[in-house]
């Protein structure tokens, strides 16, 4: 009986639209992207790079932990003695298609050489840009490391 | 067994008779004596060429040799000093003032631990442990022999006899 | 060792175990593991690592469990809170030094320390002090060496005492300065010296060749048997992403036991030279094309129909006796739909005047394993550590024993064991050097010699030496004389044998074969020979030519399979004339060389052995099959995928194999028996003339035995190679 007048004089509709109504007259949070950007953890997982040490030497030293850790087998690595005798990689792919941004190999790299960086926004035209190649992942690293450095910083205190 | 041009007679002679110790095929054994024997003729110290030799003598491999030399603290594998100088730092000596006996010698000879002296006379042993002799601590071993009791004017008197020898 | 049992205990289990045995001994055979890194089950008992420190009843101490006896009713604890914590203690002691870089080492996730670390050792180590560094060693083109993670097991300088015979590694210095070294800069020369790679419980010694280029849990190990010698060493091929990256011993007690030569271990790298074939290449015009290899086996089967049809003895077909089982067995098929009896695998014999008495086989005359319980041994004709490695380690086993072993051979070769007797009997004197021990034997035992070679036993002067080695073999329970690859070789092979036959039936010893390459049992056994057929049933008569004959009287189309000319055969220049003069030379081959482009109409690559699925028969007459491990290179085919399309090509009925097993069961169908005996039927009268050796080549040195291991990089710069080249120039 009672749910018939509650039916007839719209109640619930009006505490719906009460709701509305209250968001209405609120702050926005909406985020206009792109100009506006949400926050981000120093955490955020996106763009793969790879680091150097600040003497221009490359980080990674082919020992293939990501690689085995990655659950998509999304790395490839072939390795070799180097130039300088140190174990090295003569190739390193990242296959972005097939990642699943899980953080795996940033968090096994003993060196910290492979890094997710903050990067998201990015896309790809020709087919075969998806594999990102060793040569791709040193220049996105050289040309974020400010960010990726300060990340890294920023997150230490928390491992 | 054979060749081992690089050994005296008299070094051969006196490795033959320890390998006369020992039963036959067990020239191994001997291995200790020759190089004492070696050492000393090439004036406290083994080179490559006279452990390749007794190798070759008593029939091994030239590793086996060099493994026995550089394992043992008696056997010098680098040119040293003529007299071998080892002082005890051990509890007993260093108790009795072995490190002062030491500094004297540094300073009179102008080496430290483990040199040689520049004319080739005197080699200051690194590191040489207990030589059994506390009851006269301090104590140095000079040529295989002991001399006990010392102190400064003892050591220096040792020296000075030393270097009129030759 | 006595028989006799004791009864001890272990965690509460009780056990049987022989008495005399080590503690770790019982434990490994009841499947209960104790932590180990010293002790290694075929070398000597070190105790130097305490690693399997367990806690032993009434013991006032934890015990070392490799260096404690069993005893009558010991109880023993190898989990009790005493035994982990000595074993914890241990580890925290060898970790002080290690370095932490196992993300670069290559032992890394096969490393002995790292799975015992894991188990052992504490998360956080309690040691600031630096590590110690120590210098790395260059031990050659072979094993690398990163000295600063040695933990000093000393495995590899007992492997050098007890099983190479020659100590070429020490420990020199003590305590923290003990290094393991050569002490003076040399590389490790002995032909099992890899071994030591594997037996190295760490990082410190590792394989070179392979550094770095692969990690130890991404690969795959796949069975394959090494096709260097006719032993058939087990191994396994580790293969990232189809290609090959080492090879490893796969143990068999009966045949390798753990061990490998370095021949097996590092010859893979001539798999990937720049000379291999990748290609089908077809000469026009003498212009070479590649063609697709449906053009290649028309083509092909168009040039030797043309030449052979209605005519086999046109043809000679001439095959590496490294080929598979079933790639002879083709051969053979395709032989026969010719009527073509000029087939053979036996290319460096230059004597075939006795073959009819050959047995079916030339076999070892008894196991791989049994060498080692012979108390007599005489090895005649063979530079048995370089032919093959692992049989003489077996010799030597045997020497260890008490046995004794006599050499005829044409030159001093070094052997690390005790020896009874050693007969240097170069080349031109050989048989009367041989023949004056068979004087020597009848003259010590007063018999009389049969009449087939009592010609040859005049004039001849029994000295001391023959009668020393004559000695190898009279009384002996067990004795075996070996024929051995210079032997075989040798251009009066006939009277050499008809003389060790003499010999052993005199002593009655055994008479054993050491044949030539991976499979000369399979290509007799698969009729590729010219006077037998499949299972050593005789041919036709007058029987087919050799491959002295073949190459004597040229034929106007040759089938060369697996081999290359210049470096295979007795007498490269005759092989070259005959080749030139062909009018068709196809040529079934991994590699590309500058003769074969000069010499061949056809070329159509085949696999190798680790690419190829078939089956080798070694000298023991062990049937070992195995399955490709690795993708081919190139375009290159496994041979018996050809030599069956070929077989369709040229219309041979039947050939509709689509397996190796197609083909071995197509063969075993017509096998009568695969046994075969020794025992000598032949009455060759053997002369103490010696034909003239000259060009002839009568030793090959290790690395120069096949192309695979002629192009293997590392092997080529080892000290052992380095001087065969300064004395041969085989490799020009």
């Amino acid at each position: 009986m009672l749910n018939i007048f509650k039916t007839f004089l719209l109640g619930e509709l009006i505490k719906g639209l009460r709701l509305t109504l209250g968001y209405f007259f609120r702050k926005k949070i909406t985020v206009r992207y792109p100009e506006e950007k949400a926050p981000q953890s120093p955490r955020f997982r996106g763009l793969h790079a790879l680091r150097r040490y600040p003497n221009g030497e490359e980080r990674c030293i082919g020992c293939k932990l990501c690689e085995a850790v990655c659950p998509a087998l999304a790395i490839t690595i072939e390795s070799d003695v180097g130039l300088d005798g140190t174990r090295r990689t003569t190739r390193y792919d990242i296959d972005l298609f097939k990642c699943i941004y899980c953080g795996f190999c940033e968090e096994a790299c003993p060196v910290d050489a492979v890094v997710e960086t903050r990067i998201h926004e990015y896309h790809m035209e020709v087919k075969g840009e998806n594999i990102l190649t060793k040569d791709k992942l040193l220049a996105l690293g050289d040309r974020y490391e400010t960010m990726i450095a300060a990340d890294k910083a920023a997150d230490a205190a928390y491992r | 067994m054979s060749g081992g041009s690089l050994l005296s007679d008299h070094t051969r002679s006196e490795i033959d008779r320890w390998v006369a110790k020992f039963p036959e095929g067990r020239q191994r054994s001997a291995l200790l004596s020759a190089l004492q024997v070696a050492q000393h003729e090439n004036k406290g110290y083994l080179t490559r060429d006279i452990m390749d030799a007794v190798a070759e003598y008593l029939n091994l491999q030239p590793i086996e040799v060099y493994e026995v030399a550089t394992f043992y603290s008696m056997f010098e594998t680098k040119p040293v000093g003529r007299h071998s100088i080892s002082v005890c730092t051990n509890i007993s000596c260093m108790l009795r003032g072995a490190d002062d006996i030491v500094n004297h010698l540094e300073q009179r000879l102008g080496i430290k631990l483990g040199e040689s002296s520049d004319d080739g006379k005197f080699y200051l042993k690194m590191e040489e442990e207990c030589l059994a002799a506390c009851c006269g601590a301090p104590m140095m071993m000079v040529n295989h022999q002991y001399y006990e009791n010392l102190t400064a004017q003892k050591v220096d008197k040792i020296i000075e006899k030393l270097d009129k020898q030759d | 060792m006595g028989s006799d049992l004791v009864n001890i205990e272990v965690n509460g289990v009780k056990l049987a175990v022989p008495s005399g045995q080590m503690l770790i001994e019982a434990t490994d055979r009841a499947d209960i593991y104790v932590p180990r890194f010293c002790y290694h089950r075929k070398l000597s008992v070190a105790a130097n690592c305490r690693m399997c420190l367990v806690e032993v009843e009434k013991a006032p101490k934890p015990l070392p469990a490799c260096a404690t006896p069993v005893a009558e009713g010991m109880k023993v604890f190898t989990r009790s809170d005493a035994a982990i914590s000595a074993q914890k203690a241990t580890m925290e002691f060898l970790l002080i030094n290690h370095p932490l870089d196992c993300p670069i080492c290559d032992q890394g996730g096969e490393c002995e320390l790292q799975d015992l670390a894991m188990g052992f050792g504490r998360d956080v180590a309690r040691y600031s002090e630096r590590k110690r560094v120590v210098k790395d060693k260059d031990l050659g083109p072979l094993i690398s060496t990163d000295m600063t993670r040695c933990i000093h097991c000393t495995r590899c300088v007992r492997f050098g005492q007890e099983i190479a015979g020659i100590q070429e590694l020490g420990a020199i210095g003590r305590s923290e300065y003990m290094e393991i070294t050569t002490y003076v800069e040399r590389s490790v020369d002995h032909e099992l010296s890899g071994n030591i790679i594997d037996l190295c419980p760490v990082g410190a010694l590792n394989n070179k060749p392979y550094r770095y280029s692969a990690r130890a849990w991404e690969m795959v190990a796949k069975p394959l048997i090494s096709p260097h010698d006719c032993i058939g060493s087990n191994i396994y091929a580790h293969v990232l992403r189809g290609t090959l990256k080492r090879v490893v011993p796969r143990d068999n007690e009966q045949i390798n036991e753990s061990w490998i030569s370095d021949r097996d271990r590092y010859s893979y790298e001539g798999i990937y030279s720049q000379d291999r074939l990748d290609k089908p290449m077809l000469k026009r015009d003498r212009e070479w094309l590649e063609v697709s290899w449906d053009r290649a086996i028309e083509a092909t089967s168009s040039l030797i129909s043309s030449a052979a049809s209605g005519e086999g003895d046109a043809l000679g077909i001439l095959a590496s006796p490294n080929s598979t089982l079933e790639e002879l067995y083709l051969l053979n098929e395709l032989a026969c739909h010719y009527g073509c009896n000029n087939l053979d695998h036996r290319l460096r014999v230059s004597d075939f005047r006795d073959q009819d008495s050959d047995p079916t086989w030339l076999s070892l005359g008894c196991e791989i394993a049994e060498i080692e319980q012979q108390d007599g041994i005489l090895v005649v004709g063979s530079n048995i550590r370089m032919d093959t490695p692992i049989l003489a380690h077996r010799v030597r086993s045997a020497a260890l024993c008490g046995a004794s072993v006599g050499f005829v051979s044409p030159e001093v070769y070094e052997y690390h064991f005790p020896q009874t007797a050693y007969l240097h009997a170069p080349a031109e004197t050989f048989v009367s050097m041989f023949v004056g021990v068979l004087a020597a034997a009848l003259d010590i035992l007063g018999d009389k010699p049969p009449a087939w070679i009592a010609n040859a036993l005049k004039g001849i002067n029994i000295e001391s030496e023959h009668r020393e080695t004559a000695a190898v073999l009279l009384n002996k329970e067990n004795s075996i004389l070996l024929l051995g690859h210079f032997a075989l070789r040798h251009p009066s092979f006939a009277d050499i044998r008809a003389t060790a036959a003499a010999l052993t039936e005199l002593t009655g010893s055994k008479l054993g074969y050491i044949p030539e390459g991976a499979n000369s049992t399979g290509a007799a056994l698969a009729g590729v020979l010219p006077h037998r057929g499949v299972g050593g049933v005789k041919r036709g008569d007058p029987c087919g030519l050799n491959v002295q004959e073949m190459l004597n009287s040229p034929r106007r189309a040759y089938l060369l399979y697996g081999f290359e000319p210049e470096f295979d055969l007795t007498n490269p220049a005759l092989a070259n004339d005959a080749l030139s003069a062909a009018d068709t030379v196809v040529c079934f081959s991994p590699f590309v060389t500058e003769s074969l482009l000069d010499q061949a109409d056809v070329l159509l690559p085949i696999a190798t052995y680790a690419e190829t699925d078939g089956t080798f028969v070694n000298a023991a007459g062990v049937w070992q099959s195995f399955n490709a491990a690795v993708d081919c290179v190139g375009d290159a085919k496994p041979g018996w995928r050809l030599l069956r399309a070929l077989g369709n090509a040229i219309g041979i009925t039947d050939c509709e194999y689509r397996s190796v097993e197609d083909v071995r069961e197509a063969l075993e169908a017509k096998l009568g028996s695969r046994k075969s005996s020794n025992r000598y039927r032949g009455k060759f009268p053997v002369s103490l003339m010696v034909p003239e050796i000259g060009e002839k080549v009568l030793d090959v040195p290790i690395y120069l035995t096949d192309g695979i291991v002629r192009r293997g990089t590392a092997l080529q710069q080892t000290q052992i190679a380095q001087v065969a080249r300064q004395g041969k120039s085989i490799q020009g």
